[in-house]
Parts: structure tokens; C-alpha cells; sequence
């Protein structure tokens, strides 16, 4: 059985189709300014990439309940649910699955059946999220994705103020005229969204397995700093960002499998 | 908190502000508010389409410029005694005893509330913030036509906030322990009560005797009764909307109470047909959820309910543990002897002892609080809770990891929602509500 789901991040959409348990392909496009068009050409690509046609799909599924979400009648689902059933389909031992997107984190603990038993969001703030680096790239004139190498340099860490993005950017500014080297600015920066990141998710409990999806997952000087402040492996999923995506589609197959019978 | 002989002089630490802005900004948020009530109802109607009829009453009063307003004012002129208070404290039984008429003037409007941060930083709680803001426009019907203000200091919200409005009108600051388990605590209390009752009876010239003292026990102990009747009826398959059950507990904050008893039966006559007749408010299946933390007040301060009752997937609320609902009557006054200082100290106790308020504590934590909880949520097959925090109310923020460790052992999912009085989260907060909502649905295996 073929389903669809997709994910409207803040910066990306993220479409992925499934048969079964198999992943038939996976598209990701920029929102912009017009989430509808964005979201009908991710899927147009998604389908011709798995080579079938929309009568093909059994069911849509959308994460969030923006407006977007009622298109091709797809039924609605968290992002927790989501993560949730995309982390326990990679580990089915996750009880902890923590999700860094461009301006969301949040963290899910799952009981040993996989189900979600507690959740917590970063409430209103952007400083636990990707768009926090992206403004420190910006301060330090560094490409977002050199970061991540370039804070594993670092011999020792400069610390930064992570409860604000603004702030922290004039933390950082202050460490450049303190002529602090690059790589140790760097490694504040990921060290103050992990310690923002860990403590939301020290709320639920820090229960291995741990896995980290979303964008963050990709990012090598986030999980690092991650990993040593919750001080157990973290593991990372395949393809991270469509984890949204991935776990609608997945739900959406266990729903119209559930109506079949 | 003895009265000071002399006129209080106006010592105002708002900043100055010209009658002109005054009247623009009071007419502005007025119409934006009335608007905002009409609406608000609306939602509620359109939430159930069979809405009981008894509703049609609590809309009116809802209204915080209409009927109510008028009737008070009358009153006024009458030559009675209008007292605001802003906490459940306030000893309600002998501000009745001295043929004087309480009104709560805690304010729930979100406009208000950024007129606030010209006062005191937004750090500060939404009501204290919103509470100034009313007073600086002179907003609130109620705020205005007190004749007096007792402020309970619970929390340093409130204490400050006393000091604020004492700028503008007698306030007696009514001092509260902060523990109960102590001889001391409890006698310290009832001086405080004696004082208040010293100092009605100097404001209004009329002596509390005994008489009208447990006229005025037996007044409250009525509406008690029919407070209980509507959180009894909820307790099994939803017959009535949160979002309307909220409202008429509420309205009992500034309501005539008699008339607010008689029709609170008319609702639960009404209320006990429809379950004799299965009429419910939503499908049996829907998750049943109970809230608790910062008290919530209209007409700004609905949108948590409204989100409950209006997500996809739904929840219903069906009981709540707030100092604005229905923590407000559930004690009655329990006396042994109607004597005045049997009266006295039942009323002390009824407000003290009963309570649960967070700004109590002992070694092992508000154990009032807890235990109501978890028997609240038995009572109710309560199926998750939204502990409701608005940003920078410290005492159920902080009283929050305690609450959750109790409910996690009991095995009932705990939500933490953090907002202020802004409308702008919705969408937000929507997302979270839900996200609880499904987890509850996936837990029971829908």
C-alpha cells in the first residue's frame, strides 16, 4: 500500500512516499512565499521520482495544522506522533527521539510499545534551533554548513548566552573583538544550543535510546555538542530532516491498514 | 492592615497620562472587548449547536459592561458599598454581613495588559500587568465602582500590585500565611479576618452581628450547593461544554449571588434531563481533560479552553483546578455553634485550610494541591492534564515538577503550557494541544 506524507517546516517542505515499510523516494523544496505551489511541485516531483501516479496513493498525511495541510484531502497529524513513529521505525528500541528543525526543537519519549507517553517544545524561542547558528554563520562570516567542522577545531570552548538569539549574537560579537579564535566561537555557539536543547529535554527525561532528527541531526558540531552534554550516544537516523514526512507517511499507513480490516 | 484614619493621598506611580488618551484608549479596547465577548460566546454556541438553554442567562451577565455593570452602579447610588478584591481570600460572608456587595476585579483583557508594561516589566504576570492596565484607562466597571480594594498578597504580583493601586483607591492589603500547619499561622489569619470585619463595619456603618453574619453563611453555603450540582453532573459523559461550564462559575465573580444560585440550579435541572435523556456534548470517546495553574479570566484569557474543545482531534474539558473556576466556592463555611467567633473562625478556616492554592508550602511540598489533584482527576476520569503557567506567575511555574512527579506516578499524562495573555500564539499553542490530545488518543489506542 502506497502513502504520502509531507512535512511544512518553517524553511522546507519535506515530501516522502512510501509501499509498505519501503521508502519509494523523498523530495524536499524551499517554502517561500507561496506554501501551496511549494507543496503541489514537491509532490508532482515525489511522485514522478517513485514513478507512480496520484490515484496510486492511498492516503495523505501532513504534519502541523496550517492551512496547507487540508490539501489532497490529507488527514492531519502532530509532529510529536510523528517523530515519534519515524525515530522507533529506525531504533525500535528510541524511548527518547529529539527532533532540531530551523526554529522548532522538541523531544518525545516513547514507552517500550512505541507509543508517545510525554512531549516538550522549546516555547518561543529560536536559540535551541538551527536558526541560531545560522545567525552566529552570519556574525562569524562562516558558511552555515562549515560550522560544524570548523567548531570541532576548537581545542577548548568560549561560552556564549543562549536564551536569546539576539543576545547570543552580541556574545559572539564580543568574543570577535576579544579576538577569540574562530573555531572556539563556533563551539560556544553549538555548546549554547545544546545546553538550551538538553536541559527542555532533561523535562522528559534522558531514557536510551536517544535518536536526534531534523535538520540539526545533520549538523556534526550540534551532535557533538549534544552528545556531551546529555552524556549518552545519540544516535542519528537516515535522511534526519524527513523525519516529519517519513512518520506521517508511516501513520497514515498504519490507519488505512487499521480501516481495511 | 488597619485603615489609616486619614484620606489616602493620591500617590500614583503610574505614569502620567492625559485624560484625552484616557478616553481613546478606554472607548478603543471597550468596543474591542465587547466585540471579543460576542464572539467568544459565539464560538461557544457554535461548539455545540444544542446548547442548553439555561446558557442564555451566564451570556448576559457574561458581558462586562452590560447588566451587571448597570445594576451595581444603581446599587451604588443607593448608597451601598462596592468592595473589589482580586483573590478567593477575600471573605466574601462578611463583606455580604455588612450590606456591602463584592466584586472580583481580577482583569482578563490582552490590551490592557500591554498598557501594563508601561508600569512594570513584562516579566511580570499577565493579570497584574493587564490589572494596571485597566486601572490606567479606567476599563473595568467593577475596578472603578469599588469603593474599596482588598488585595490578598499571595504572590509578589500581588503584593506589588496593592502597592500600585493604593495610588488610586483604599486598598487593605489582607496578608496571608504561607503555611498551614501552624498554630501560630492560623491565628495570625483570623486577625486578619477580624480586622477586615472591624473595617467593613467602619466603612459601611453597619455592624456585622450575628444575625447578618450567618444570613450571609447561609447565603454563600446555597451557592456552594449548587456549585457542587454542576461539577457533579460533568462528572460523567460530558453534558456540557468546558468553555460554558467555566463561564458560569466565573460569572459568580461579580454576579448577584442569590440570583447566580437560583439560575446555576435552573442550568443543573436542565443539565440532569439531558443525562436522563443521554444528551451529551460530545462523542463519549472524546479524551476528557482537566486544567489547572494560573487562574484564567474573561473574556481574553479563553483561548486554552477554546483550543481543548476545538482542536482536531478534540478533547473536552471536564473539570478544572483554578482559583477563577472552580476553586472559587467549592468549601463551604462549616460552623458548629452559630456564635460570632465560631462564624469567625469557620470563615478563617473555610479560606485558609481549604485552599490550594500554590503560595502554600510545607516540607513535603503543597500536599493540598497534590492530593486534590489526583483525587479531582480520579473523581472525573480525568484521561490528561494541562498544567496552564502564564509567564511569570513563579509559584505554579515552580510548583510544576512536584505536580508532574505526582501525576507521572499515577499515571496521568501532564501537558506544561506556558503563554501570557497574548492572542497572537494560537496557532502555536494549537499545535501543542493537539499533539496532547493524540498522544492520549494513541495511549488508549484510538
Amino acid at each position: 500500500m502506497i502513502t504520502v506524507g509531507f512535512d511544512i517546516g518553517t524553511q522546507s517542505i519535506k515530501v516522502v512516499i512510501i509501499n509498505d515499510n519501503m521508502i519509494m523516494a523523498r523530495v524536499q523544496t524551499f517554502v517561500g512565499f507561496d506554501p501551496v505551489q511549494a507543496l503541489q511541485n514537491a509532490v508532482q516531483q515525489v511522485l514522478k521520482a517513485a514513478n507512480i501516479v496520484q490515484t496510486d496513493v492511498a492516503s495523505f498525511t501532513a504534519t502541523g495544522s496550517s492551512v496547507e495541510s487540508t490539501l489532497y484531502n490529507a488527514a492531519v497529524v502532530s509532529m510529536m506522533s510523528a517523530i515519534a513513529k519515524a525515530g522507533t521505525f529506525y531504533f525500535p528500541n528510541a524511548r527518547t527521539i529529539i527532533d532540531v528543525g530551523a526554529e522548532e526543537a522538541r523531544a518525545v519519549k516513547c514507552d517500550d510499545r512505541g507509543v508517545m507517553v510525554d512531549f516538550v517544545v522549546n516555547e518561543r524561542c529560536a536559540a535551541g534551533a538551527g536558526a541560531f547558528v545560522e545567525a552566529m554563520a552570519r556574525a562569524l562570516e562562516v558558511k552555515i554548513e562549515d560550522m560544524g567542522l570548523l567548531s570541532l577545531k576548537a581545542e577548548r570552548a568560549s561560552s556564549i548566552n543562549a536564551t536569546c538569539v539576539i543576545f547570543g549574537e552580541s556574545d559572539v560579537v564580543s568574543l570577535i573583538h576579544k579576538q577569540e579564535p574562530k573555531s572556539e566561537i563556533a563551539r560556544a555557539v553549538y555548546d549554547a544550543m545544546a545546553d538550551r536543547v538538553s536541559s527542555m529535554i532533561y523535562r522528559i527525561g534522558v531514557n536510551p535510546e536517544v535518536v536526534l532528527v531534523g535538520g540539526g541531526a545533520k549538523d556534526v558540531g550540534f551532535v557533538a555538542s549534544l552528545k556531551r552534554k546529555l552524556g549518552v550516544d545519540v544516535l542519528i537516523a537516515e535522511f534526519p530532516e524527513y523525519a516529519g514526512a517519513l512518520g506521517a507517511a508511516l501513520i497514515g499507513l498504519a490507519k488505512c491498514k487499521v480501516s481495511k480490516n | 492592615m488597619k485603615v489609616k484614619n486619614k484620606q489616602v493621598e493620591p500617590k500614583k506611580v503610574m505614569p502620567e497620562i492625559t485624560q484625552k488618551e484616557i478616553d481613546e484608549l478606554q472607548n478603543t479596547i471597550r468596543v474591542a472587548s465587547e466585540q471579543i465577548i460576542t464572539q467568544t460566546i459565539e464560538r461557544m454556541k457554535k461548539a455545540f449547536p444544542n446548547r442548553p438553554k439555561e446558557l442564555d442567562y451566564f451570556d448576559e451577565i457574561a458581558n462586562l459592561f452590560g447588566k451587571r455593570a448597570k445594576e451595581i452602579e444603581q446599587t451604588k447610588k443607593e448608597g451601598k458599598k462596592i468592595i473589589g478584591y482580586n483573590c478567593i481570600f477575600a471573605p466574601i460572608e462578611l463583606i455580604i454581613a455588612a450590606d456591602a456587595i463584592p466584586v472580583r476585579i481580577n482583569s482578563g483583557w490582552y490590551d490592557t495588559s500591554k498598557l501594563g508594561d508601561r508600569v512594570v516589566p513584562v516579566e511580570v504576570c499577565s493579570i497584574i500587568r493587564s490589572t494596571i492596565g485597566a486601572k490606567m484607562i479606567e476599563l473595568s466597571p467593577f475596578l472603578e465602582q469599588s469603593d474599596i480594594l482588598i488585595n490578598v498578597l499571595t504572590c509578589d504580583g500581588m503584593t506589588k500590585l496593592n502597592e500600585i493601586l493604593s495610588g488610586y483607591k483604599e486598598t487593605w492589603g489582607l496578608s496571608n500565611p504561607r503555611v498551614k500547619d501552624s498554630a501560630q499561622a492560623l491565628k495570625f489569619w483570623n486577625e486578619e479576618i477580624k480586622q477586615i470585619k472591624i473595617n467593613l463595619e467602619k466603612l459601611t456603618g453597619n455592624k456585622i452581628n450575628t444575625k447578618t453574619l450567618k444570613s450571609a453563611i447561609l447565603k454563600t453555603q446555597k451557592a456552594t450547593k449548587a456549585f457542587r450540582r454542576l461539577q457533579n453532573v460533568r462528572k460523567g459523559n460530558a453534558v456540557i461544554s468546558g468553555r460554558d461550564a467555566m463561564l458560569v462559575n466565573q460569572t459568580y465573580m461579580w454576579d448577584d449571588i442569590d440570583r447566580w444560585t437560583e439560575k446555576t440550579n435552573l442550568l443543573c435541572d436542565e443539565l440532569e434531563r439531558r443525562v436522563e435523556n443521554k444528551e451529551w456534548f460530545c462523542s463519549p470517546d472524546t479524551p476528557r481533560i482537566m486544567i489547572t495553574g494560573t487562574p484564567m479570566f474573561w473574556p481574553d484569557n479563553w483561548k486554552l479552553p477554546s483550543l481543548i474543545e476545538e482542536g482536531n482531534p478534540k478533547g473536552v474539558l471536564v473539570a478544572d483546578e483554578l482559583c477563577s473556576s472552580e476553586r472559587l466556592l467549592y468549601d463551604p463555611v462549616a460552623i458548629d455553634e452559630w456564635t460570632m467567633d465560631d462564624m469567625l473562625t469557620a470563615i478563617g478556616e473555610r479560606y485558609l485550610m481549604a485552599c490550594t492554592c500554590p503560595c502554600f508550602t510545607s516540607n513535603d511540598g503543597n500536599e493540598d494541591r497534590i492530593n486534590w489533584l489526583l483525587t479531582k482527576a480520579k473523581d472525573n476520569n480525568v484521561q490528561g492534564i494541562i498544567y496552564y503557567v502564564t509567564r511569570g506567575c513563579m509559584l505554579y511555574a515552580m510548583e510544576y515538577t512536584r505536580v508532574k512527579r505526582a501525576l507521572d506516578n499515577a499515571k496521568i499524562p501532564v501537558y506544561y503550557l506556558d503563554t501570557d495573555y497574548t492572542r497572537e500564539d494560537a496557532g502555536q499553542l494549537k499545535t501543542r494541544v493537539e499533539a496532547f490530545i493524540e498522544m492520549i488518543n494513541a495511549q488508549m489506542g484510538f
